[in-house]
């Protein structure tokens, strides 16, 4: 009942037509960001904190946050038509996403994600409003043991992203965490492959491997097929309108990956990326025709953007109830509410309720908003595929390179793009799968330095993996959901040798 | 090529310049920026280079301080390395300003960036924070003695903080460690993303303590907080939520640090210029926007004109290399 007054009253600040304005402008602008390769929420949220240092600091976070949610939503855009994320967040829905697109079902697989967003954005949005106080004690359970156990578990499922060879899954894995390794390490300071350059020294961009991996790869597949042939995407989009038995296969799908995302989310420093990572493989794991998702299966589009969408919503946990910032979107969202005089911190939601519950009520709006505004858009966005072929390569040409550029203003990073799209081409030509290489990349980092830490505090006692209860849980699930297939095979064999 | 085209007007405007030097003083008091100035954060967006030329821009437009824009703008990568690299090589550009905190010494010293502070021009000391030992609200640890015992005892006792081994937060803790006695090198250091990332996991009981700057822990801290603060690095009190803490001079450890942050020029900025951005720095920090949003940030204003400034940075200088020596951190 708390809960409902303290959401009615927030939305007598949401409702308040000043802030209906700013969620519509908010997740307008997000949309068109996330739709956009490379273009993040990021650095559109650092450019907005003047505009907002004059506003109510609630119009000012109802504002942003919409900027960062919707761009999200958006993301998924770019992913399906062009195989380009529009954000990290969505690399995930391009597995089956642009395979739909391929097969003239643009149309469906867009509305699937929009569907799927909305959804994972309000059931997180009900989570963030009754449980936030009390996630944030989840959120601090975890330390460096849990998250190197979640890490884990995360990679096992490059198994199941392994397509047919299992071998190339996992050379592709290897290489993908050793691309998270180049930079300076955080625990000693040690440069590692970075070639004496100071532009590696920061590290690769996940964004620059991903856009070069898979839309400049596909570029470049399409090219040395003769501009595309069968397989490119044809001008048909389809019809936005689901079956009912369709909408029946993903309702599961969207439930528990709006769920899973949402922890993911509230957990700092996993998030978008890593949720719908953990929704993608957990649904193909589950699904009987798990053998069928990466070739345009509608849940493998369902799961990623309900997760990705949900964790977006729960990065809001660790950042309004603790103050922490889990992403470098969150950051700058904390730097602006610094910034407007507020203190987002265990107090804050006493403190401020106006900020806390307008903001809460501003999602349900902003979700809605979004929904409305996406579906009828689809259409008209998705008659970017009826542009003659060279147009369109040249055009995910340059938006991939716009964006990259747009992250970090080096034109190094250009040719590392180029690179990596070289790397992607090859990849597909000696049928090599890119999801592991991916997921490796995303996981390898926080789980080498997670694994550090605790080996540090420890003093290099393995046994405090197994001693914490939730790393010990994680890292059981971990070796189950590796050795079950494997025992499953046993299992049969047995029952026909007798 | 902007460079291009600015590098060919300095060059062309070199005559000039000699001409304005011959001039005398008044001319160069009256020094301006032609057309904007670049005022680049060597980070990403969120951080703290980042919020103080940000902040910065938006004070000296809204109290019309200057009539050219003050752009700001991300150079982000190795730590500051890739924005000093391209700093460098425009030597003598009037209108491009970069911010700067301990890490202009560190990186450095850790050999990790070809220039260090002596190759650009100093420009202004605005603010300072200082760090902060935090402890669990349910430790057992109620002093800063109290936890500097126990880590005599037991060298293994984690310290979280939110930078990289050798960096500030870290010779920050080793420094306090060795003015108390301790061996700084044995201090179990643990670095984490940021000083959020570290306080989250002293509050989930992961580590121990926590070392990170008296700012960003402002939030943490007060009524209902789970975190106790033992002390704070300032040779003073600090004024506001954190006034009660003792400072380590209250608890008989002789040592402070201030996390200072600052503006630097080019290298080799023309000295008409410098005064022109001294003065207006100076100006700022009078005004009501500046004082309103320094106050919500948390910082205190510790402003040195240039040349206080260089010698400043000399003296930090020395003394983090000598804490980088005792710690084996010191590049080569």
């Amino acid at each position: 009942m708390e809960a409902f007054n303290n959401l009615m009253y927030g939305f007598g600040i949401a409702l308040e037509p000043i802030n209906i304005a700013y969620v519509f402008a908010g997740v307008f602008a997000g949309t068109i960001i996330g739709m956009l390769p490379g273009l993040g929420p990021i650095s559109a949220l650092a450019l907005m904190i003047p505009i907002t240092f004059s506003m109510e600091p609630s119009s000012g976070l109802i504002l942003m946050a919409g900027v960062y949610y919707g761009a999200i939503f958006g993301g998924s855009t770019s992913s399906i038509l062009l195989n380009a994320p529009g954000v990290a967040g969505t690399v995930a829905t391009s597995f089956d996403g642009y395979p739909m697109a391929k097969k003239g079902l643009a149309g469906k697989a867009l509305a699937i994600a929009a569907y799927s967003s909305f959804v994972g954005g309000t059931v997180s949005v009900i989570f963030l409003m009754l449980v936030a106080p009390l996630l944030s004690k989840v959120a601090v359970s975890f330390g460096p043991p849990e998250y190197f156990a979640l890490m884990v578990l995360g990679l096992t499922a490059v198994v199941s992203l392994s397509d047919k060879s299992l071998v190339k899954g996992l050379i592709a894995a290897v290489i993908g965490v050793m691309i998270s390794i180049v930079g300076i390490d955080l625990q000693t300071g040690t440069e590692r492959f970075t070639f004496g350059s100071a532009h590696l020294l920061d590290g690769i961009d996940f964004l620059v491997v991903a856009l070069g991996i898979f839309a400049l790869a596909e570029v470049f597949y399409m090219l040395l097929r003769g501009g595309g042939g069968k397989e490119a995407p044809r001008n048909a989009i389809g019809s936005l309108k689901l079956s009912r038995p369709e909408m029946r296969e993903i309702a599961g799908p969207v439930g528990r990956s709006s769920v899973l995302g949402f922890f993911t989310g509230v957990l700092p420093g996993a998030g978008a990326t890593i949720g719908s990572f953990l929704g993608y493989s957990m649904e193909k794991r589950i699904a009987k025709d798990g053998d069928t998702f990466g070739q345009g299966n509608i849940k493998g589009v369902a799961a990623p953007e309900a997760a990705n969408n949900a964790a977006c919503t729960g990065s809001f946990v660790p950042l309004l109830t603790l103050g922490v910032p889990g992403s470098g979107t969150t950051a700058v969202l904390l730097g602006a509410l610094l910034v407007m005089g507020i203190n987002p911190g265990p107090m804050m939601i006493e403190q401020r309720p106006d900020v806390f519950w307008g903001v809460v009520a501003s999602m349900y709006i902003g979700n809605i908003f979004l929904l409305v505004l996406n579906l009828p858009l689809i259409p008209l966005i998705a008659k970017i595929l009826d542009l003659p072929r060279p147009l369109l390569l040249s055009m995910i040409l340059i938006f991939c390179m716009i964006g990259v550029y747009g992250l970090s203003f080096s034109v190094f990073d250009l040719l590392l793009l180029l690179g990596f799209g070289l790397i992607g081409l090859g990849m597909r030509l000696f049928g090599f799968p890119a999801a592991p290489l991916i997921l490796a990349l995303i996981l390898g980092d926080l789980m080498e330095e997670s694994m550090r830490r605790a080996l540090q505090i420890s003093g290099g006692d393995w046994g405090i993996f197994l001693e914490k209860p939730i790393s010990l849980a994680l890292l059981a699930v971990a070796l189950f959901s590796l050795s079950a297939p494997v025992i499953k095979k046993r299992l049969k064999r047995e029952v026909i040798d007798t | 090529m902007p460079s291009l085209s600015i590098k060919r007007l300095s060059v062309l405007a070199l005559p000039f310049a000699a001409f304005s030097a011959i001039a005398g003083q008044v001319q160069a008091q009256e020094w301006t920026p032609d057309g904007s100035v670049e005022f680049i954060a060597p980070a990403n967006p969120g951080g703290g280079w980042d919020t103080l030329v940000r902040t910065m821009s938006r004070v000296i437009q809204q109290e019309e301080l200057a009539d050219e824009n003050y752009a700001a703008i991300n150079v982000p990568g190795g730590g500051g390395a890739v924005a000093w690299a391209q700093i460098a090589r425009d030597e003598g550009n009037p209108q491009k300003l970069f911010a700067t905190s301990p890490p202009m010494i560190l990186v450095p010293l850790a050999g990790a960036s070809r220039y260090d502070h002596t190759d650009f021009t100093p420009v202004a000391r605005l603010i300072t924070d200082y760090s902060i030992v935090l402890v669990d609200a349910d430790s057992d640890y109620q002093t800063l003695e109290d936890l500097l015992n126990a880590m005599e005892e037991d060298p293994g006792l984690s310290v979280g903080g939110g930078s990289a081994p050798g960096s500030m937060d870290h010779i920050s803790i080793a420094g306090l460690a060795s003015a108390a006695g301790l061996d700084a090198a044995a201090v179990n250091y643990i670095p984490f993303s940021g000083g959020g990332d570290a306080m989250t996991n002293l509050m989930g009981g992961h580590i121990e303590a926590v070392i990170t700057g008296a700012g960003e822990s402002v939030g943490q801290l007060g009524e209902g907080s789970q975190l106790r603060a033992l002390g704070v690095s300032s040779e003073e009190r600090l004024g506001g939520e954190l006034a009660e803490i003792p400072t380590y001079k209250e608890q008989g450890v002789d040592y402070t640090f201030d996390i200072w942050r600052g503006v630097m020029g080019t290298p080799d900025m023309p000295e008409e210029a410098v005064s022109y951005y001294e003065n207006l720095f100076a100006e700022m920090l009078e005004t009501d926007g500046w004082q309103e949003a320094r106050d919500q940030l948390g910082w205190l204003d510790a402003y040195q004109d240039s040349e206080a400034f260089g010698a400043f940075l000399d003296d930090q200088q020395a003394l983090f290399s000598n804490v980088l020596s005792e710690l084996g951190l010191l590049g080569e």
